[in-house]
């Protein structure tokens, strides 16, 4: 199971969010090309970055550091999420050397956005779901799509992968939804990524032996335990590990 | 075995690192006798053209370089390691390049923020000038062989060789075109960063290891 650490930008600085909550922002010192350059060379693979100014207004105001954190990296990837609502802004960003992008409210409000660069591009759908519900524009709006209806509706469009996301658990440390992953894992063959409440190593290890139906989780994306430094980078990569 | 040429100018590691991804044996080394036996060098370079090249000479590693680049051993220039292969630089004036292309290295044109710290798109010069000969068209081909037909890559430099130099397969636009890749033969070099540029500068770097 691949480890994601997570940076979420916000006028070009690393910042947290609880709950997805824009009045409740936690600022990070540390410039994020850094930070991010500090997460690969402790041994992550993977980057997640979310650009929080594009997923609340649709806008890509990050990009500039986005394309520094994807040079910065590499060969590290980078998968970035956040305001892309139409295929010019996801070209732009695999232009800026980014490995995935995430569609977050376009999987629900534009699905013909993600069939028409999915299998094309590396693409992953970002569920991120209140009590079951998917939450659209930096969840400030909450629709009517369950998280169900989603996996099952992106099931066989050539979506890299599945990026589940407890808005409930997201900044609070709770621990992840384990019940809930294992029924994604059951209703989809995509890769599953989970995010949202890792706290402990403990809380990877349980991911990383997470299964259903020989369907593994591919990642767990890690935010405020990082940023925090309840545990180090290294450490989480190895609890990610299969035999951990 | 891939050497790394280390003159001691800081962070050489990156372009190691992206080698030792593909699979490549490479090391870094600042010892002639490896240089003398490596079956591909790669010559990195950042910071200032007249440092670049006083550490080079000061580390005694100039002409070891030069004559790997005289035994037509596949040889990679990056950045100001493609700038040292000229004759000078504007940068740094009265400090002599290796020669090994003609030309002097130039600022960047007036008017654009410098240095040029972006991603940006490759144009291969068969686009623009119609004079590159076959020869030059197939030898950038296999550069970037594989690619897009306009692959980005990743760039951090004020300084460039001139666009319109006799080997330069591939330019990029910043107030106007900049040289962004030569090709002689088994000379290649390029401004941008491969081992800074995801996938593309991965797939370059695959190429100089297939050449």
């Amino acid at each position: 199971m691949e480890l994601y650490p997570a940076i979420d930008l916000r006028n070009g600085r690393c910042v947290r969010l609880i709950q997805g909550n824009y009045d409740r922002e936690t600022k990070y010192d540390g410039d994020p090309v850094e930070v991010a350059l500090s997460f690969a060379d402790a041994g992550a693979g993977w980057i997640h970055v979310v650009d929080l100014d594009g997923a609340r207004s649709g806008q890509a105001s990050n990009r500039d550091v986005v394309g520094a954190i994807a040079a910065g990296v590499s060969p590290v990837r980078v998968q970035v999420g956040g305001g892309v609502r139409d295929e010019a802004a996801a070209l732009a960003l695999f232009d800026q050397g980014v490995a995935r992008v995430v569609l977050g409210t376009a999987a629900v409000q534009d699905p013909e956005l993600v069939f028409a660069l999915a299998g094309r591009h590396p693409i992953a759908v970002g569920i991120d779901a209140r009590d079951g519900i998917a939450a659209v524009a930096g969840w400030t709006h909450s629709g009517t799509v369950s998280v169900a209806d989603l996996l099952a509706r992106y099931r066989d469009g050539g979506v890299d992968a599945v990026i589940v996301t407890d808005i409930g658990r997201d900044g609070m440390l709770s621990g992840p939804d384990l019940d809930g992953l294992e029924t994604c894992l059951a209703a989809t063959d995509t890769t599953v990524i989970a995010s949202g409440g890792v706290a402990r190593l403990e809380d990877l290890a349980n991911l990383a032996r997470l299964e259903s139906g020989g369907h593994r989780l591919g990642g767990a994306i890690v935010g405020k335990a990082i940023h925090e430094k309840l545990f180090s980078v290294e450490e989480a990569v190895a609890a990610c590990a299969p035999s951990a | 075995m891939i050497v790394v040429v280390d003159y001691g100018i800081g962070n050489l590691r990156s372009a190691q690192k992206a080698l030792q991804h593909l699979g490549a044996y490479a090391v870094l080394t600042a010892d002639p006798d490896a240089i003398g036996a490596a079956d591909a060098v790669v010559l990195p370079g950042v910071g200032s053209f007249g440092r670049c090249m006083e550490s080079l000479r000061s580390a005694g590693l100039e002409e070891p370089t030069r004559r790997a680049i005289d035994r037509a051993v596949p040889f990679l220039g990056i950045c100001v390691g493609m700038q040292m292969l000229y004759a000078g630089s504007e940068e740094s004036p009265g400090v002599a390049g290796m020669g090994v292309l003609d030309g002097v290295v130039r600022r960047l044109a007036p008017g654009v923020k410098r240095p040029q710290m972006q991603w940006n798109r490759l144009m291969r010069t068969e686009k623009i000038v119609g004079a590159v000969t076959q020869r030059d068209m197939f030898k950038g081909a296999d550069m970037l062989r594989g690619m897009e037909p306009d692959p980005w890559m990743y760039f951090v430099h004020s300084y460039a060789p001139p666009a319109d130099g006799p080997y330069v397969v591939a330019t990029c636009d910043y107030g106007g075109p900049v040289a962004a890749a030569v090709v002689r033969d088994r000379l290649w070099a390029t401004q941008f960063h491969p081992e800074k540029s995801g996938r593309n500068g991965l797939g370059l770097l695959a190429n100089f290891l297939a050449s």
